[in-house]
């Protein structure tokens, strides 16, 4: 099991999963919606502009890096 | 017969308005991204003695409604309560839809699933038992693909039969026993409020206000119970109760999916791989830029016969009209007004056509979203979000559809500042302006120019987000947060059904609106009666001199002051209305002849007047648009203003630099 880090510092290509997402109330309520909760697996797949992308499951979102840093991650062993 | 409401609820981009239109034989618009449908369209069939009426709502991720059109959702299924709720489930997503048919069915409305695109999932290799599923959730799910009408018949009957059928179980999920007493409790001190218990399901309104969602806790505050139910709540962490419920909602669907879901291989699949390309770093921009580029190109180039071919149509028109009808005024009437009008409009008919397919075609893949993304940068660098991006992109074919596609922005000073400057975005109602104007002046330059200017475009529309920004608007921009829809191929109907139905809107405003103005503007052209038609002594010649002296430091003169002023109600008419006023339509001569004999117009003159006509007051309908989004007049006259005093800023700058590049004055 890995250190937790924030999503937004994962390279493209990692795998890992949810550990805790810090972020108010609507925005997190809003991110279970979109099935970034706690225990759900990611995957980053490009994160070399500002925002990223990731893939939870079968759905891929674009993500600000505001978002990305309050989204805390470790990192699949 | 009886009446039965259905509902079309679901994730954004699911299909569901390719399932309505499928169902009702509308034609609704759709596009391959989230957040097409702001609005719940309405529509009405009859099948087998039921009157139903079937609701399109906007897409929503869950029930906790953040932005104006997922509140449009979930405040129809709650306030007026459908007969029956179907879900569009996308096949190839169960997992997240899943998590909304959790909410949904916790308010305790009859559900349907409709397990929509189906062929995508089943070509993916993954297969889903449908039986297992619908079993295991105590909700009928039916097989469908919308874009090629399966599985219609079957929705219908299982929605007709939900609806009539009493509802005999609560299908919602269980939450953790500690969750549930203090649900329990909570619905027990709810109970006392009649009127809340006959408006509101009490289970769901429990749940809700355990989360400490806003919107529930509105509800009961007004109530007698609201003391006790507070008494309640300060027992408990809402933060901690809705990740737990949040945590049991997923336990669900994770428990459930194995059992009904044979996942083919995933391995790389087309659309990363594209995107790795599209989205790259250095790439992105570069490619976003061609493909815009490539655009105005072929919005020329390939339009230019057709529109050759319908110059050379009119020129025989009004040659014969000339030639055969009598009385001097009815042949000027018919040549100058309604030809030279209307005539000069429907000229540029081809190239609206294929604007329209292209960008259909970029909507339908899906690149669009991933727009916005390469844009996001640049957006928050100017303090908005990459979203914000998208209704700037709509706003290319119109800007009616742009400021209304604002509704998915979340914050509201963001959604604001999107509104404004969608208006900068050139629709494709300047188009014949440019393609008149650079067509006359430019040559084989003009594609260039046009391209120019639409990059002028967005970069007034960006920079007064900037300046609004720090001005009258200030704040953080909201988090950016899309989904990147599976790149599709658009099929060829779809298409042109969407190239058609917009095609024909400017052809119709051509019959109208624009009829109508050339009409107005014939009429002071010839009056007072003897008046030379189309001089300075004509009625339109005073208005315009009238005018003349507001656009005079622009290069502009009384002609063009008219036709802009004309231009107000839609910027075609500007083509018209040059169209009347040069009499373009009496010789069969093309307007842009009569522009090169003009000793009043360069190619300066030409470019101010492109950009003063991209740049200002927006039309009437957009400001129509602007009030009813932003919901004040003040807006929609600061817009008018603002634009109104760029464009002319602009266009005096443009006029004094440009002769210094391209020569002449």
């Amino acid at each position: 099991m890995g250190a937790v880090c924030p999503l937004a510092l994962l390279a493209a290509g990692t795998e890992a999963t949810i550990a805790d997402v810090r972020a108010g109330k609507g925005m997190r309520l809003r991110l279970a919606g979109l099935g970034l909760c706690p225990d759900a697996r990611v995957r980053v797949q490009c994160a070399d502009r500002g925002s990223l992308i990731v893939s939870v499951g079968d759905a891929r979102y674009a993500l600000s890096r505001g978002i990305a840093m309050k989204i805390l991650v470790k990192e699949a062993a | 017969m009886t009446g039965i409401r259905v509902a079309l609820a679901g994730n954004p981009n699911v299909g569901k308005t390719t399932l309505f239109n499928a169902l009702t034989g509308s034609r609704q618009h759709v596009g391959n991204w989230p957040g097409v449908t702001v609005e719940k369209k309405t529509g009405r069939i009859n099948r087998s003695g039921h009157a139903i009426e079937v609701i399109d709502l906007p897409g929503t991720y869950s029930l906790t409604a953040c932005s104006a059109d997922e509140v449009v959702a979930r405040d129809y299924i709650l306030e007026e309560r459908p007969d029956v709720v179907v879900q569009v489930v996308d096949a190839t997503n169960l997992e997240r839809n899943l998590y909304l048919t959790t909410q949904i069915a916790e308010l305790g409305v009859p559900v349907v699933i409709a397990l929509n695109m189906a062929d995508a999932a089943e070509a993916g290799g993954c297969a889903i038992d449908r039986e297992r599923l619908s079993a295991l959730l105590a909700i009928p799910v039916v097989r469908t693909v919308g874009i090629r009408g399966e599985g219609l018949d079957d929705l219908l009957d299982a929605a007709v039969r939900e609806a009539e059928t009493p509802p005999h179980h609560e299908h919602t999920v269980g939450y953790r026993n500690d969750v549930e007493a203090m649900i329990a409790s909570l619905v027990g001190v709810l109970e006392a409020d009649k009127d809340l218990a006959e408006r509101y399901p009490l289970r769901w309104l429990a749940a809700r206000l355990l989360e400490g969602d806003e919107n529930a806790l509105a509800k009961v505050r007004e109530s007698p119970v609201s003391p006790r139910v507070q008494a309640l709540l300060s027992t408990i962490d809402p933060d901690e109760c809705e990740a737990a419920m949040a945590d049991r909602r997923y336990d669900v669907i994770a428990a459930v999916l194995p059992q009904v879901r044979t996942a083919g291989a995933r391995g790389m699949n087309v659309s990363e791989m594209v995107d790795r390309v599209v989205t790259d770093r250095y790439l992105g921009i570069p490619i976003f830029l061609a493909l815009m580029w490539g655009t105005f190109e072929l919005t020329f180039a390939v339009a230019a016969p057709f529109v050759a071919l319908i110059e050379a149509g009119l020129a025989r028109l009004s040659a014969a009209v000339a030639g055969s009808i009598g009385p001097a005024w009815l042949a000027s009437l018919v040549g100058d007004g309604i030809i030279g009008g209307v005539g000069s409009v429907l000229v540029f008919v081809p190239n609206i056509f294929i604007l329209f397919l292209i960008l259909s075609f970029l909507e339908d893949t899906g690149y669009l979203a991933r727009a916005a993304f390469i844009m996001d940068r640049l957006m928050y660098a100017i303090g908005l979000p990459g979203k914000a991006f998208i209704p700037m992109l709509i706003g290319f074919g119109c800007n009616v559809p742009g400021i209304m596609a604002a509704r998915t922005i979340e914050g509201e000073r963001d959604r604001l500042i999107t509104i404004l400057v969608n208006p900068f975005i050139s629709c494709s109602a300047r188009l014949p302006v440019y393609i008149l104007f650079a067509g006359a002046f430019f040559g084989a330059a003009a594609g260039v120019v046009v391209f120019l200017l639409y990059v002028l475009g967005i970069a007034a529309a960006i920079g007064s987000a900037k300046l609004f920004r720090h001005t009258i608007l200030p704040g953080e921009s909201s988090p950016f947060i899309m989904e990147m829809p599976p790149y599709r191929l658009p099929t060829a109907g779809t298409s042109l059904l969407h190239t058609w139905s917009r095609g024909v809107m400017y052809v119709r405003k051509a019959g109208t609106i624009i009829l109508a103005g050339a009409l107005v503007l014939w009429c002071l052209a010839s009056f007072p009666f003897g008046v030379e038609y189309g001089s300075s002594a004509s009625l339109a010649g005073a208005l315009g001199h009238l005018l003349e002296p507001l656009v005079a430091p622009l290069g502009f003169d009384w002609k063009i002051a008219v036709a802009l002023l004309f231009g107000f109600v839609a910027k075609e008419v500007v083509v018209g209305s040059l169209g009347v006023l040069y009499g373009a339509g009496e010789e069969g001569d093309a307007l842009s002849t009569a522009f090169l004999a003009d000793p009043g117009l360069s190619a300066a003159t030409a470019l101010a007047l492109m950009v003063f006509v991209l740049l200002y007051t927006p039309c009437l309908a957009t400001i129509a648009t602007i009030r009813k989004e932003t919901g004040s007049w003040k807006w929609a006259g600061f817009s008018v203003a603002y634009g109104l005093v760029l464009a002319w800023l602009l266009a005096l700058i443009v006029g004094r630099i440009a002769p210094s590049f391209i020569g002449g004055a």
